[in-house]
């Protein structure tokens, strides 16, 4: 990485390193029951009291040139602070702004609240029965979004099939858990709102506070430092609205939020899932039908779901030949903290779901499941069930790479005494974001420095370092004239989002566009002085130089000084088009596919149930490589991550109430969990187009455990995380697949 | 007054001796290298030493440090030298977004002090106390491998 040097140092500095002068620390007050009124909220007290500056409540939003209270990008459904109803547990009420966190705290208990109770519903399908209280009147039965996919005669699918299979998966809530909590700082200076915090959407943390405060964009700045890992979590808006109206009343203090660990777990989550899938097949495995069927669980709030649960849509099939398709994908409000992406965003959910059931219709017919794969993958040239046609896709080569890093044709030992073996895979597909925009700027400087300005935000994942690199090779200069500058919506230019691995793909692209414009212009400014036309200029290597008169050369810098120019400046972009249609999920699902596999071998104590991943092989579909080192870290950092919700992670609720805040009872992936022997491979094409491999190797994780397991012991779990418990239980209730 | 020896210096602070040591050691001294993860002591992102051994700052009361010898990330190089474990943590790409690093090197510090030539299961055990979400343990073991024979 090109800061690796200050990586090493302690010296990177994050959204919680921030101090300016005179700066505040803001507190939350948080809801304490699950659904109920806000019958009385007293702050009096609270605001007269030492080292307090500014006390937030819903009273001094909806008031002549103030904050508006309702926000969301998809739907203004949630409110910055409650008003009058509160619906999760850990909601905020109120905010404190004061001189030290001990004032703040102190002011927080003397805030009085009064709730009055009412019933909550915390599961997705309890949530759509009539009897279940309804979250948001405009949602009577708590669906607020439906997704469709219609394709093909699904009925004549499963009536033509031999078998038809019908499988329920479940996934549990559970934690994005970057170890930096969310950070933001804000302040007001002259009517202008600056923001510093650690988001991967500053662009959408700008549109959405600059409504809440009914001011024009351009008049909120949007700072985005290194962040200490976001797999998701600090994605969309999620702090700033708080921070931002609590900064308004400090009248030109800045005010910083960091949340403790408890909130992080109240602040956003996995969305929960119900995935029912059912599949025809004929005795020589061909395909028929699938129906899948998929319950959200979005917690109280839209937040991120609507896009999220649209996109699931496609992601819930599966890249196989199937010819009828029907998809359902419900979005559901619940009593719980709002859920939002989570690393492999829906897709983890669904390849559970679709990659488990792959086995057990592989073993039903007696094949091999890398065999039965082989046969129903879908390859270049294909149609998907969007009715798009496949192009680059590489399921079965990143399959059978998974497949040989693990010995897939070598004997297994399969263990003795309580200690059993097994080996399982799996694959995904996933689509991004359909429809998005990634803009930069280059500007070259007569000293041979070239500054990229991008939005698009480094999280650990290497960003910066990827695009300087695509940026060094394109404009022919060494990577240390390179600088990368940004996020900073008052310098750099429009990015969607860096999520849904789409950075190295949609800005990486938009950056090779860039040097095109800044070749262009260099040629454009050396033929005068060179005397000959722009078109016969070669741009290699630091020097513009015509090809037929070897001596005709001189360096970009001397091209710029003998134009009298200090600097070029010329701006990339790169868009796609896409989408689907709402009614029949048919269209354009994404500008290229996410491809991934696993392979993996477990051991399964039949004593105690305990699963341990021995050998855990990766591949992921790259186009094109940019940095090797930092691309093995997404498919090893993919695999650990993913080995959390598939062994470990859950949260855990009591009435709404989570039982296990902290990084205690909710156990992430140690070192002691990480596999023995680690693979990893990154498939390119000749195509040479950059994709994305940011989530690629994680979905797989879960599924080809399980598969694993069943191979090992012969039970298949059906709902994560896959604990010794679970694993026990169904080895002494006997359930085989 | 609470006084404690920091990378090398000697501090005399008047600081509130029940506050967690990660607080005074980043708000009174400005060492940023040292990071809050969980608050309860088992993600390892605030590993400091004191006299050599590695412990959870967050979990650590300010006033237990009187008289110690404290060391962060910050005073682990000599002259601007990279130290050897920093080397090596740096040669084999061990981290991400590196929150976590400083704590990892730290108590890969402390291991290599107490056994200079760790087999794997020791390493394991031993930095499984310390946390990396985005998950760069092969790297990590690489690096402290690394660290270890050089």
């Amino acid at each position: 990485m090109l800061d690796a040097d200050a990586r090493v140092r302690g010296a990177v500095r994050y959204a919680v390193d921030l101090e300016l002068p005179d700066m505040l620390v803001a507190k939350v007050l948080r809801c304490s029951i699950a659904h109920g009124r806000i019958i009385r909220l007293d702050a009096s007290e609270a605001e007269t009291m030492p080292g307090v500056v500014a006390v937030l409540t819903a009273a001094d939003f909806d008031q002549p040139g103030g904050p508006s209270l309702m926000y969301g990008a998809n739907i203004p459904d949630q409110p910055v602070v409650a008003r009058d109803r509160v619906k999760y547990v850990g909601e905020p009420v109120a905010v404190v702004a004061a001189q030290d966190s001990t004032s703040a705290e102190a002011a927080l208990g003397a805030i009085n609240v009064e709730y009055e109770e009412d019933a909550a519903v915390y599961g997705p399908l309890e949530a759509m029965t009539a009897a279940a209280p309804v979250l948001h009147a405009d949602h009577p039965d708590n669906r607020f979004v439906h997704g469709k996919l219609r394709h093909g005669d699904v009925q004549a699918g499963f009536d033509a099939a031999d078998e038809v299979i019908e499988e329920t998966f479940t996934s549990p809530l559970a934690q994005q858990a970057s170890l930096e909590p969310h950070t933001a700082v804000a302040q007001w200076t002259d009517g202008m709102l600056n923001v510093w915090t650690g988001a991967q959407a500053p662009y959408t943390v700008r549109g959405v506070l600059a409504e809440i405060f009914g001011i024009p964009p351009e008049g909120v700045r949007i700072i985005v430092p290194n962040l200490g890992g976001g797999y998701g979590g600090k994605g969309h808006v999620r702090i700033e609205p708080l921070v931002a109206a609590v900064a308004w009343k400090a009248t030109g203090r800045p005010v910083r939020l960091t949340l403790s660990r408890a909130e992080e777990f109240v602040t956003v989550t996995k969305h929960a899932a119900v995935i029912t899938i059912k599949t025809g097949v004929k005795r020589d495995g061909t395909l028929t039908a699938r129906q899948v069927t998929l319950y959200w669980g979005a917690g109280a709030y839209a937040d991120a779901s609507p896009g999220l649960i649209r996109a699931s849509v496609p992601r819930s099939v599966g890249p196989y030949r199937i010819p009828a398709v029907r998809v359902d994908a419900y979005g559901i409000y619940t009593n719980l903290p709002p859920a939002a992406a989570y690393r492999g965003a829906m897709s983890s959910q669904c390849t559970w779901a679709y990659e488990s059931h792959t086995d057990t219709l592989a073993r039903r017919l007696g094949m091999d499941p890398l065999e039965f794969r082989r046969q129903n993958v879908l390859r270049s040239g294909e149609q998907y069930c969007t009715g798009e046609t496949m192009h680059d896709v590489h399921f079965i080569e990143c399959l059978e790479a998974a497949a040989e890093g693990l010995g897939w044709t070598q004997p297994l030992k399969r263990g003795s005494g309580p200690a059993r073996h097994g080996r399982g895979m799996a694959v995904m597909l996933k689509s991004t974001i359909a429809r998005s925009k990634s803009e930069c700027r280059l500007v070259l400087d007569a000293d041979g420095t070239l500054t990229l300005y991008t939005s698009t935000v480094e999280m650990g994942q290497g960003a910066h370092t990827a695009l300087a690199q695509i940026a060094a090779e394109a404009v022919a200069l060494p990577l240390a004239h390179v600088h990368v500058v940004g996020p900073d919506t008052a310098i750099t230019p429009y990015d969607a989002t860096t999520s849904a691995s789409r950075s190295t793909n949609m800005m990486g692209t938009a950056v090779l566009d860039a040097a095109g414009r800044l070749k262009d212009r260099l040629r454009q400014i050396a033929a005068p002085i060179l005397e000959v036309e722009a078109e016969a200029l070669s741009v290699e290597r630091g020097e513009i130089f015509d090809d037929s008169e070897p001596e005709s050369r001189m360096s970009y810098g001397e091209a710029l000084e003998r134009s009298g120019l200090d600097s070029i400046e010329v701006t990339g972009m790169h868009a796609t088009q896409g989408g689907l249609d709402p009614e029949t999920g048919q269209g354009v699902a994404t500008p290229h596919w996410h491809q991934g596999a696993g392979a993996c071998e477990v051991e399964v104590d039949i004593e105690t149930g305990k699963v341990r991943v021995l050998r855990f092989h990766a591949a992921s579909f790259a186009g094109r490589v940019v940095n090797p080192s930092l691309a093995r870290l997404q498919n090893d950092g993919n695999v650990i991550f993913g080995m959390g919700p598939a062994l470990l992670e859950e949260m855990v609720f009591d009435q709404g109430q989570l039982l296990n805040p902290n990084l205690s009872d909710y156990m992430l992936p140690s070192l002691s969990d990480a596999p023995e022997e680690m693979g990893s491979r990154l498939l390119e094409s000749s195509a040479g187009e950059f994709h994305g491999i940011g989530e690629m190797t994680l979905p797989p994780v879960a599924p080809a455990i399980a598969n694993a397991v069943f191979d090992a012991v012969g039970v298949r779990i059906r709902e994560l995380p896959i604990t010794a418990e679970r694993v026990l239980r169904a080895l002494k209730g006997g359930a085989g697949g | 007054m609470i006084e404690f020896r920091v990378n090398g210096e000697v501090h005399a602070l008047d600081a509130d001796p029940a506050r967690p040591l990660l607080e005074v050691l980043r708000d009174e001294l400005g060492l940023r290298s040292v990071r809050e993860g969980c608050g309860i002591g088992v993600c390892g992102t605030c590993t400091i030493l004191v006299d050599g051994r590695a412990i959870s700052s967050c979990l650590t009361l300010a006033g237990l440090a009187e008289g110690m010898d404290i060391l962060t990330v910050e005073g682990l190089s000599e002259e601007g030298a990279l130290h050897p474990v920093q080397q090596a943590y740096l040669d084999h790409a061990a981290f991400q977004c590196a929150y976590c690093t400083p704590g990892f090197i730290l108590a890969t510090v402390a291991l290599l002090q107490e056994a200079p030539s760790p087999d794997e299961a020791t390493v394991r055990a031993h930095l499984a106390g310390n946390l990396c979400r985005c998950g760069s343990y092969r790297n990590i073991l690489e690096a402290v491998r690394a660290a270890a024979s050089g």
